[in-house]
């Protein structure tokens, strides 16, 4: 669901701290640090993340223009990962298990040889494969301090935040009610009532109440 | 730079931020129910005071949960379903809800969830071509031609813009909404007004329209000359 094309399906991320003086050449620096790397079947890791240009997730060379459009940071967030179906790697590694009994002419295999086989056959798995990606836009309102991805994935977003903080120094805060009532600004007595609110609840049946465990350990 | 959400006084005496988002997401579900009342007590007629009077009412798709149960509704008017009310009646409160808005020169549809405030589904307008644009004067002078390579570049700087202030518009306009509503929720009104009214109103009855927008007015009225 990219934004720019199609109908917009987002979420919305405070940017929490001050953009430093040089912030372009710095955020342009950090961002090509940290742009997608494709995964390949000999790497360790079985899921990367990274910064792609906007609606061209294999683009991974960035240009200034390519990130910055006036007010806005855009880019894409790009995560790969290893997607092998259970069933077929239980499958080969028995195979390979056995063959490998077979040719050392022994009847059992030692955890640490069961894990290297494993490998192996992921790997070779790997070569007969691609990655999945998924794929993300994002726009940074520099002006507004408010990040748009084009996600509601939960999953996704802790991804792109923790990335985000890498790449940037800065921490994103997931909207909700209590973000956007913090924004608007409550005065004294509407804090107070903030502070002391329960549900409205329009059951017939008396409500189950929740634990407040946090206030419990207030007190 | 916004202001800094972490350092808000707002639920402060909670230090952990992740707790204080968590504990208040049942507002968001609350704002919804809310502007479904609103929408249907006003007869799609809601205004606020940056945007004066617009369209607002609940199409599409409500979602109205309560632990793991989950009520879907779907139709043009999903509110006014009977088994919308008995949700409610049920301890269930709307999770998401569709909305129609019309408002400035904007006519719009997307997905509002309650606990994240996020979209889903907003439609930009779509941009007019020449042909269906009126022709009010001579048309202008041939401009001149940009280089072959800048064309789709400029081009798809401008739609995106167009798309994001489309969105920061509807955005402003649920903000607005929101304001309102924290007024009236964190004001006593809401106990001995707006309480009332939707229990009347989700049992069927009669609400006293002029008695509710009498006292909402007043809140709302009181809270904007303070901001």
């Amino acid at each position: 669901m990219p934004a720019l094309k199609g109908s917009l399906t987002y979420a919305r991320f405070f940017v929490e701290g001050e953009l430093p003086d040089d912030f372009r050449e710095r955020f342009m620096r950090s961002i090509r640090l940290r742009a997608m790397r494709p995964l390949e079947p000999d790497d360790e890791e079985l899921e990367r993340s990274g910064w792609t240009k906007i609606g061209e997730p294999f683009v991974v060379d960035l240009d200034y223009e390519d990130v910055f459009f006036n007010e806005y940071v855009v880019l894409g967030f790009r995560t790969d990962r290893w997607v092998v179906p259970a069933p077929v790697l239980r499958a080969r590694v028995r195979e390979a298990e056995a063959a490998y009994l077979e040719k050392k002419g022994r009847e059992r295999l030692s955890r640490k040889e069961k894990q290297e086989i494993k490998q192996l056959v992921s790997r070779k798995l790997r070569r007969s494969t691609t990655p999945r990606s998924t794929i993300v836009d994002l726009s940074w309102s520099l002006g507004e301090g408010i990040v748009r991805f084009f996600s509601h994935s939960q999953k996704t977003g802790a991804s792109m935040m923790e990335l985000f903080k890498k790449t940037f120094g800065l921490t994103l805060i997931p909207e909700s009610p209590y973000t956007l009532a913090a924004r608007i600004g409550l005065d004294r007595a509407q804090q107070a009532a903030w502070e002391n609110l329960e549900m409205t609840w329009l059951g017939e049946d008396a409500p189950v109440r929740l634990h407040d465990e946090a206030a419990e350990e207030e007190e | 730079m916004s202001t800094s959400i972490v350092d808000s006084s707002l639920g402060s005496g909670r230090t952990n931020l992740a707790d204080r988002i968590e504990l208040r997401r049942f507002v968001g579900r609350e704002l919804l129910l809310w502007l479904w009342f609103e929408s249907e007590l006003f007869d799609a007629t809601l205004s606020t005071k940056e945007h004066g009077s617009f369209g607002l009412w609940v199409e599409g798709r409500l979602v109205l949960d309560e632990g793991k149960e989950s009520t879907t509704i779907k139709g043009t008017a999903p509110g006014m379903h009977r088994e919308a009310k008995e949700a409610l009646l049920r301890g269930k409160m709307p999770e998401r809800a569709g909305l129609h808005l019309a408002f400035g020169d904007h006519d719009c549809k997307l997905t509002l969830r309650g606990e994240t405030l996020a979209f889903a589904g907003l439609v930009p307008p779509k941009k007019k071509t020449e042909a269906e644009e009126p022709v009010l004067d001579a048309p202008p002078p041939p401009r001149r031609k940009k280089k072959a390579e800048e064309a789709p570049v400029d081009a798809a700087h401008e739609t995106f813009y167009e798309r994001m202030y489309y969105a920061r518009d509807v955005e402003g306009l649920v903000m607005a909404l929101y304001r309102d509503f924290l007024a009236l929720r964190l004001s006593p009104v809401w106990d001995s007004h707006v309480v009332p009214a939707l229990e009347a109103w989700v049992a069927g009855e009669e609400v006293d329209v002029d008695r509710y927008r009498a006292a909402r007015d007043r809140v709302v009225a009181r809270a904007g000359k303070r901001s």
